[in-house]
C-alpha cells in the first residue's frame, strides 16, 4: 500500500516538519488564528462578553450617566406675595415646562417643605421671604446636598431667575460669545470610541490572556510547544490572535454606533482610520495582556487581576472623563496607556472629523507599545512545561 | 542510528531526583516502554527527551539531534501523545488536526490529504466535522494519536496513552498503534504506562523504572523469564504431601511453600522450566491422586513487584 505512513504525496522534508525559517513561522502564527477565530464563534459566552457586553454598557451607561438632569423635585415657598415673587414663580414654571428640569410644587409652609426637603420628597426648597425686594431680601435656596448634580442644577437655574428678574435691564452685562466647534454631541455619542476600547479591552482579554492561561492549564499549550514552530511565531501568533478577536469585537461595535448613533464627522475615510485604530489598540492591548500573563498558570490570576487592571488601563484612558482633568500622577499613567491613544485617535476621527494623518502619531505609539511587549513577552515565555 | 540515546540523563526539582542518570537506548522500529510506579520518574524522562524539559546533566539525542543544542530539530522528528488533552474541544476533528498540521509546515492540498488519511487510519474519518468536545473518550483518545503523527514522525512519545479509557477503548487503541507500526516499520514508540498487559502487549522491550533509576530492561518474555520465582503452582491431592515427596518437590526448584490446607500445597517456580508439571508428574508416580492444579504463569507484574517491591509510593 502505497500509504506507508510517511505522506508520500509531501516530500520528506515537509512532512516530517523540517521546514523552517519564515514559511513555518508564517504558517504558525496561522494556525493559532485560525484557532483562535474558530473557537469564538464557538463559545456563545464569549460573543456576549466581548461584543455585547460593550453595547450594554453604552446603552445603560450613557442613559444613567451624565443625562441632562430632568424632573427635579423642587418646594418654592412664597412668602412674600409680590410682583417679583410671582416672576420668579413664573420663571420655576417656565424651568418645567420648558427643560423639565424641574417638577415644582408650591407648599405655603416653609417648615413643612423643609420636611419633606429631609424625607426626601423634594431635592431642593426656595424661600422667597416677605418684603422680597432686587434690594432687601433674597431668595434662600436649601438643596439636598447628598445629590450634588440636583444640587449644582438646581441652584444654577434659580440663581439666573433671580438674575434675570431683579436686576433692570441695562445692568445685565452682555454674556460671551459661544461657539461650539462640532455638532452638537451627546454624551452617548462621546462615550462611543469609549465603548469601541472597551470592546478591545474585553476581547483581548479574553482570546488574549485568559486563552492563552487555559491552554497552558488544560495542556493545550504542549500540542504548541513541542512542535518546530520558532518561540517568537508562538509570541506572535497569540499577540495577532488576541489582536483579531478583539478587532473583529471593536469594528462590530464601531459598526453599530456609526449606524445607531449621530457620528457626524464619520466619513468612510474617518471609519477606514477609525478600523486601523481598532486594529492597533487591540494589538497593544493584546500585548499587554499576554506580557502580563506570560508566565501565570491558573486563570484565577487573571480573575484576581482583572479588576486591577481594568482600573489601571479602562478608566484612565479618558473613557469616561477628560484626561486633561486628571490629577499628574494618574496622567502618567494615561501617558503610557495604550488604550488612550486608541481613544484619542477614534475620538479625533469619529468625533472631530480630523484627517487620518493626525493619527499617525498614536498608531506610532500603539506599534511600538505592542513590540515592546512582544519581545518582553518573548523573554518572559517559557517553551516547558 | 539509535532514534534515542540517553546517556546520564538527569533531572533535579530542587533537593528532589527525578530521573537519576538514565541511561539507555531505543532501537529503530522498536516500541520502548518506561513502566514504573506514580513518580518513578517517567514522564520527567518523556519531556526531557521531547524538549519540554532541560536535563540537569547528561546527554540524549533523538533522531541524532541533541535535546539541549538542536531542540528545533528534534521537535520537527518527534510526535507527542501526552496525558494532557491537546485537542481543542471546541474544533472539529479535523479543524484540530488542520491546526496542528501548519505548526508543522504542512499546508493546503497536502495538508487535507494526510488528515483524510491519518483520520482513516484512526477510524475517525466519518466524524471528521464532529466538534471534538462529543466525541466518546476513547475516540478523543485516537484523535490525539491522529494528531501526533499527522507529520509522519520519526519517533512517537505515548504518555499513558489508554489511562481512564475502558476496555474496549484501550483494545482499540493498542489495535490503531500495531497498525501504525505496521505501516510503517521504522518509526520508534516510546510509552509510558503502569499497565503490565499494555506494555506486556505493545512493547518489543520495557524498561522498569522507580525513583528515578531503570532497574531493568528487556524484552518482557525475557524478564519474566529472568524471575529465579514467579510461577505460581497450587495442588490438591488426596492427601498431605510430607516427608521425602515435599522434599523431591523442593529439589526440583520449588521455593515460597504453603499450605493453606492438609492436602493443600502452594508453591512458586522459576518461570519457563515446567517445574510445576514435573512435581505434578512426580506425586502421581508416587501414588498420589491429584484432585486440582493450577499454574500460574509469571506475568509482568510479578517482574514489576519483583524489581519495584509492593510498598505504596510516598508511604515507605
Amino acid at each position: 500500500m502505497e500509504t506507508a505512513g510517511r505522506a508520500p504525496d509531501v516530500s520528506a522534508e515537509s512532512a516530517r516538519g523540517v521546514s523552517r525559517g519564515p514559511r513555518l513561522a508564517l504558517l504558525g502564527i496561522l494556525a493559532i488564528c485560525q484557532r483562535a477565530y474558530l473557537t469564538l464563534w464557538r463559545q456563545p459566552v464569549l460573543i456576549v462578553s466581548t461584543m455585547l457586553f460593550p453595547v450594554f454598557y453604552l446603552v445603560v451607561l450613557g442613559n444613567s450617566l451624565n443625562r441632562d438632569l430632568r424632573n427635579v423635585p423642587l418646594a418654592v415657598v412664597d412668602e412674600a406675595g409680590n410682583a417679583l415673587a410671582v416672576e420668579l414663580r413664573r420663571g420655576v414654571l417656565a424651568l418645567e415646562t420648558g427643560r423639565a428640569l424641574v417638577v415644582a410644587a408650591f407648599p405655603a409652609d416653609r417648615e413643612e417643605a423643609l420636611a419633606d426637603l429631609r424625607r426626601g420628597r423634594y431635592r431642593g426648597v426656595w424661600i422667597l421671604p416677605h418684603g422680597l425686594s432686587p434690594s432687601g431680601p433674597a431668595p434662600a435656596f436649601i438643596g439636598d446636598n447628598t445629590d450634588r448634580f440636583s444640587y449644582d442644577a438646581l441652584e444654577t437655574a434659580l440663581a439666573e431667575i433671580w438674575r434675570e428678574a431683579a436686576s433692570p435691564p441695562s445692568a445685565r452685562t452682555s454674556e460671551s460669545a459661544r461657539l461650539e466647534a462640532y455638532p452638537y454631541l451627546d454624551y452617548l455619542t462621546y462615550l462611543g470610541p469609549a465603548v469601541v476600547c472597551l470592546a478591545i479591552f474585553m476581547g483581548s482579554m479574553v482570546a488574549g490572556g485568559l486563552q492563552v492561561i487555559e491552554d497552558r492549564m488544560y495542556g493545550y499549550h504542549e500540542g504548541y510547544l513541542v512542535t518546530p514552530v520558532s518561540t517568537g511565531a508562538i509570541v506572535a501568533g497569540h499577540m495577532l490572535a488576541g489582536s483579531l478577536v478583539a478587532s473583529l469585537a471593536g469594528g462590530l461595535v464601531l459598526f453599530v454606533i456609526a449606524f445607531f448613533t449621530p457620528l457626524p464627522m464619520a466619513t468612510p475615510e474617518a471609519i477606514g482610520g477609525g478600523l486601523v485604530t481598532v486594529f492597533l489598540t487591540s494589538l497593544a492591548i493584546s500585548a499587554l495582556w499576554f506580557c502580563l500573563f506570560a508566565r501565570a498558570r491558573k486563570s484565577s490570576v487573571l480573575r484576581g487581576m482583572f479588576g486591577i487592571i481594568n482600573v489601571l488601563v479602562f478608566f484612565p484612558s479618558g473613557a469616561l472623563y477628560p484626561v486633561e482633568s486628571y490629577p499628574k500622577w494618574l496622567r502618567v499613567v494615561a501617558d503610557v496607556n495604550p488604550l488612550t491613544y486608541g481613544m484619542t485617535a477614534l475620538r479625533d476621527l469619529l468625533l472631530r472629523g480630523a484627517p487620518v494623518a493626525s493619527c499617525y502619531a498614536e498608531w506610532a505609539f500603539l506599534l511600538t507599545f505592542a513590540l515592546v511587549c512582544g519581545v518582553l513577552t518573548q523573554v518572559l515565555f517559557r517553551r516547558e512545561v | 542510528m539509535n532514534p534515542i540515546e540517553a546517556e546520564k540523563l538527569t533531572k533535579r526539582f530542587g533537593d528532589t531526583v527525578a530521573d537519576d542518570a538514565v541511561t539507555f537506548a531505543v532501537r529503530p522500529g522498536e516500541t520502548y516502554g518506561l513502566l514504573g510506579p506514580n513518580g518513578a520518574g517517567k514522564t520527567t524522562l518523556v519531556r526531557m527527551l521531547t524538549t519540554l524539559l532541560r536535563p540537569t546533566s547528561g546527554v540524549a539525542r533523538v533522531a541524532g539531534h541533541d535535546v539541549m543544542k538542536a531542540r528545533a530539530k528534534v521537535r520537527a522528528s518527534i510526535g507527542t501523545v501526552s496525558q494532557a488533552e491537546t485537542t481543542d474541544e471546541n474544533l472539529t476533528v479535523r479543524e484540530n488536526l488542520s491546526v496542528h498540521g501548519k505548526m508543522y509546515g504542512l499546508w493546503g492540498r497536502g495538508l487535507s490529504e494526510i488528515i483524510e488519511r491519518r483520520l482513516e487510519q484512526v477510524g475517525l474519518w466519518d466524524r471528521r466535522d464532529q466538534l471534538t468536545r462529543t466525541l466518546s473518550g476513547g475516540m478523543r483518545r485516537r484523535l490525539e494519536i491522529a494528531r501526533g503523527v499527522l507529520h509522519s514522525p520519526h519517533i512517537l512519545f505515548l504518555d499513558e496513552p489508554t489511562s481512564g479509557l475502558d476496555p474496549q477503548s484501550r483494545r482499540a487503541v493498542w489495535e490503531m498503534l500495531g497498525d501504525l507500526k505496521a505501516r510503517d516499520g521504522s518509526l520508534a514508540i516510546v510509552l509510558t504506562t503502569h499497565a503490565m498487559d499494555e506494555a506486556n502487549y505493545l512493547c518489543d522491550r520495557v524498561a522498569i523504572m522507580d525513583s528515578g533509576k531503570i532497574l531493568c530492561e528487556d524484552a518482557p518474555e525475557a524478564l519474566k523469564r529472568g524471575l529465579s520465582t514467579g510461577e505460581r503452582v497450587v495442588l490438591e491431592t488426596d492427601r498431605p504431601i510430607e516427608g521425602i515427596d515435599r522434599d523431591s518437590i523442593l529439589a526440583l526448584g520449588a521455593v515460597n511453600w504453603r499450605t493453606p490446607a492438609p492436602a493443600s500445597v502452594e508453591f512458586e517456580a522459576q518461570p519457563g522450566e515446567g517445574i510445576g508439571r514435573l512435581a505434578a508428574q512426580l506425586v502421581e508416580e508416587r501414588g498420589y491422586r491429584i484432585l486440582h492444579l493450577a499454574i500460574s504463569p509469571v506475568t509482568l507484574e510479578d517482574v514489576f513487584f519483583a524489581y519495584t517491591g509492593r510498598a505504596l509510593r510516598g508511604e515507605n
